[in-house]
């Protein structure tokens, strides 16, 4: 059978109705503009490496029923919210009621509060390019909305739990929007997990909106099951002066993809995305970035390291566009992978768009295997050949590990890394 | 479905029949295309039967194709039915007659770039006799290639001369499926170069289609074919540094090289055609398809290019690194001023053991241009011990042009090692202080800085060439400062 070559009309219908009227309107109508969605193919530039991973069915479609409080158990050195099935768990979670930053539910927001959510839901992404996010705001059950007041910070992270449990084929929409005042701080963390082993699709979209001065870190956990497709989109929108720091870490899946993408909109704002990603087995990562420069003056640093091994296959698509008036822009740009095996592939892109005279750009890219001298210098100081390789491997993505700032999420991702090491390198 | 193949057969039956006993007596065609056209353009060349069939099976699928639009080039729509898809060449009252008719904008560049005066008179296009001049040339290089076993002539003879090599290798570098230009010159190409280079030869001298006697006019749809046989070496120059004048909009060239084991071929272009004016009016569209296929064991194939011309170009040197130990090269300079838009790059594509290829781009935007580069470089899972060097740098001149970077990187070895680099900068301020402080103009002061950028890939041309290119920068960056 030919694979469908539009969404099927069976992911139109969102459950859930318990959201106030200005956001069901805003569902209505992204639900409206995805008829007739053509899905991806290998000529879709954008999903060019990916678009045979993607398999939706039918069954897919159904919203995913809120199912366990697994996500309770999960001890967390900071605030926690949980999200189970696309649907936020309120007594699972643990966060503070502060008067300077307010952290609600899509459904406890006011109908003013909603509509003025509403307007601003999709205004960081770039509908062309993130199809998927679209089948999101058209689905979403619930959600997160964060917000900052001037001057406020928060002491200590916050970790948001997206758990899926996959009893039953179906999806999750899980959406969070995070909208930071002048000069206020935060540390989020992203966490995706599942359990159970049907065929599921995560479809998470998370946006962040940086007024003068903001302050955002945001780490991303991708670790979801090997029966989970996820298709995930974050976009930025930065004002003057403002900081955003991104750590992305993701283990392979069926279909993993990510689309991050930060709009430099003031003067002297800055950014820094580091990504690492590993795959093993027959295993899957697309990570695509954007960076636009369209303010003058702003700083973007992008380090993104891959690895794969057996016949897995990671992609990395980094784009930097500088607009006309973007003068004095400084953009860099760096992916290194790794490929352990023969039989892997890796396919990179780093793109550069550049309209402005007077910047500094730069983009650096390499694909190779591990370095047999410094190999065989381990080995000839009596280290094991298996444990040279996790050295060097180790080493490889370690500058960018180490730079996660929560000890807690370093301490998960070194585990889980443990784990991948231990099965990509079984010979003696 | 049944009922349009039908038709399109009868068509093609009165056609033949037709193609084949009409006398032929126009000198250029009438604007269009059909099949008759391609028939009446096979018969007036006098080509064996099966490059008549092999140019309506291309003309055929080119029907059905799609004129690619993922370039970063914007252009008017292109109708393929008003071109005229053969013209004789021209007699001689219809041309200049002498250097006094000729625009004087265009002496004042020849005088520039220091061309010889016997020279300028032939490229301008006056129907003096060059052939005077040709003919000294052509005795003097003939006796030797000869000599050597060279063939050297243009396709249309080759087909006549040598059908049987011209049937070996003819498109199966560059099939007429592979894209839509490449499609449509292999329907109504009309004419081009062939070289064959025999076994174990190096050719005594650098061969330039300029030098070619005949070579003028081969018009829009150039073909070229070369090949070097076991062992031998080639060094090809294609294009000369002195604006040509052409009347055609359309570029859609093919050029295929293929080199067996141990072959060596260097393949070095300056382009320098009409850009169209200060306001982007005219110019020329320049679409091309090159391509080399590195069949034999040590072979090498080394694409030099400087592209200074065309309103539009869309040109992508590749190598295909099939034989063992087979090496690639790709050295370039694209400047775009004014409303040019240059989308060009290679691909290196490693299928065989221990390949390796380097790739060096240098693009220069100035005005309201766009210049991109696009290049893919993929390692084949049976491509162990490849390795790959990319550096593709811009240069930004003014700021309203842009510079672009797409490269695709795709990787199924673990032994093929790939590294990119790319940096994106402009003349700097401090480099332009330490010119004028020394009493250099702000003209010549851009002009070295740019020749400085470029000096990886100047030094990649054969001697005289490189003088040529620096003088040819200097001139197509007049007006970009101040």
């Amino acid at each position: 059978m030919k694979p469908a070559s539009t969404l099927s009309t069976a992911f139109l219908h969102p459950a859930g109705q318990a959201l106030p009227e200005p956001l069901l309107a805003l569902r209505r109508q992204r639900g409206a503009a995805l008829v007739d969605m053509p899905l991806p193919t290998r000529k879709t530039e954008n999903w060019k490496y990916s678009s045979k991973y993607l398999k939706l069915t039918d069954e897919m479609a159904i919203s995913l029923p809120t199912a366990g409080k697994a996500g309770s158990a999960l001890a967390v050195p900071g605030y926690k919210v949980v999200f189970n099935n696309g649907v936020m768990m309120p007594e699972a979670s643990e966060y503070p009621d502060l008067e300077d930053i307010l952290i609600q539910r899509f459904g406890d927001l006011s109908e003013a509060e909603a509509s003025e959510l509403a307007e601003r839901l999709d205004s960081t992404l770039d509908n062309k390019t993130v199809q998927f996010a679209g089948v999101n705001s058209a689905r979403f059950e619930d959600g997160l909305v964060i917000r900052l007041k001037p001057d406020a910070v928060l002491d200590q992270p916050l970790f948001i739990i997206h758990e899926v449990t996959a009893d039953a084929s179906g999806s999750a929409f899980p959406r969070i929007f995070v909208d930071a005042g002048r000069n206020s701080r935060i540390t989020l963390v992203e966490e995706y997990i599942s359990h159970g082993h049907e065929a599921v699709m995560v479809n998470a979209v998370t946006e962040f909106t940086l007024a003068e001065g903001a302050n955002i870190t945001n780490i991303r956990l991708s670790m979801d099951g090997d029966n989970v497709q996820h298709i995930g989109a974050t976009g930025v929108l930065q004002q003057r002066s403002s900081r955003f720091e991104s750590h992305c870490v993701g283990f392979g899946g069926p279909l993993r993809r990510h689309d991050l993408q930060v709009r430099l909109e003031g003067e002297g704002a800055e950014c820094k995305l580091n990504g690492v990603v590993v795959t093993q087995g027959t295993q899957h990562y697309d990570n695509h970035t954007s960076i636009e420069h369209v303010a003058a003056r702003c700083d973007s640093e992008e380090t993104y390291r891959n690895i794969a091994a057996d016949k897995s296959h990671a992609v990395f698509n980094g784009r930097i566009y500088i607009h006309q008036d973007a003068q004095k822009s400084n953009a860099n740009m760096n992916n290194k992978n790794l490929l352990l095996t023969t039989g892997a592939e890796i396919d990179t892109k780093p793109e550069l768009e550049i309209y402005a005279d007077d910047v500094k750009c730069a983009h650096g890219a390499t694909i190779g295997q591990l370095d047999e001298e410094s190999l065989f210098y381990l080995v000839s100081r009596g280290i094991g050949r298996r444990e040279a390789n996790v050295l060097l491997t180790m080493a490889f993505i370690n500058e960018l590990v180490s730079q996660i700032p929560v000890e807690a999420v370093r301490e998960t991702v070194q585990s889980r890394l443990n784990q991948f090491f231990e099965k990509a390198f079984q010979e003696a | 479905m049944a009922t349009t193949d039908q038709e399109v057969n009868e068509l093609i039956k009165r056609e033949y029949e037709h193609g084949f006993v009409t006398e032929i007596e126009a000198d250029t065609f009438e604007a269009g295309l059909n099949e008759d056209v391609i028939a009446r353009l096979s018969a007036i060349k006098k080509e064996p039967e099966f490059m008549l069939e092999w140019r309506l099976k291309a003309y055929r699928r080119w029907l059905e194709m799609k004129e690619p639009d993922w370039a970063h080039v914007g252009y008017p729509k292109i109708d393929y039915n008003s071109i005229s898809y053969y013209s004789a060449p021209k007699r001689k009252e219809d041309m200049p007659q002498s250097l006094d008719d000729v625009d004087p904008e265009l002496l004042k560049t020849y005088e520039k770039l220091g061309i010889p005066l016997h020279e300028r008179a032939k490229l301008a296009g006056v129907a003096v006799d060059a052939v005077f001049d040709s003919v000294s040339v052509a005795t003097t290089f003939k006796e030797p290639l000869a000599k050597a076993g060279v063939i050297f002539c243009s396709i249309s003879e080759a087909l006549r001369d040598h059908p049987e090599l011209v049937k070996k290798y003819l498109g199966t570098v560059v099939p007429h499926t592979d894209n839509y230009f490449a499609g449509l010159n292999a329907a109504v190409f009309s004419d081009g170069t062939f070289v064959y280079v025999p076994k174990g030869v190096r050719c005594p001298m650098e061969l330039s289609t300029y030098f070619r006697i005949n070579a003028a006019n081969t018009g829009q749809f150039e073909r070229t074919l070369i090949i070097a046989d076991e062992g031998s070496y080639v060094s090809y120059l294609e294009g000369c540094t002195a604006p040509m004048r052409d009347e055609n909009q359309l570029h859609a060239a093919v050029v295929e090289l293929i080199a067996l084991d141990d072959a060596q071929i260097k393949y070095s272009t300056v382009q320098n055609w009409y850009p169209g004016d200060e306001n982007g009016k005219g110019g020329i569209y320049n679409f091309v398809t090159k391509r080399a296929a590195c069949i034999g064991k040590n072979s090498k194939v080394s694409w030099t290019q400087v592209e200074t011309g065309s309103a539009v170009t869309w040109k992508y040197p590749s190598c295909i690194l099939r034989g063992e130990n087979s090496v690639g090269e790709f050295y370039s300079v694209a400047l775009t001023h004014n409303y040019q838009q240059a989308d060009t790059g290679t691909k290196m594509i490693h299928l065989g053991k221990n390949t390796s290829s380097t790739i060096i781009s240098k693009g220069i935007s100035a005005g309201k241009s766009s210049n991109a580069y696009r290049g893919l470089v993929k390692f084949g899972p049976r491509a162990e011990g490849a390795r790959n060097f990319t550096q593709c740098d811009s240069l930004l001149i003014g700021d309203r042009c842009g510079a672009h970077t797409f490269p695709y990187i795709e990787s199924l070895n673990k032994t093929a090692i790939v590294e990119h680099e790319a940096t994106t900068s402009k003349v700097s301020d401090e480099q332009m202080f330490l010119c004028r402080q020394r009493g250099i103009d702000p003209e010549q002061a851009v002009s070295m800085i740019v020749n400085g950028f470029c000096k990886e890939v100047f030094k990649e041309l054969p001697m005289e060439f490189a003088v040529e290119a620096g003088k040819l920068l200097e001139v197509s960056l007049e007006g970009s400062v101040g």
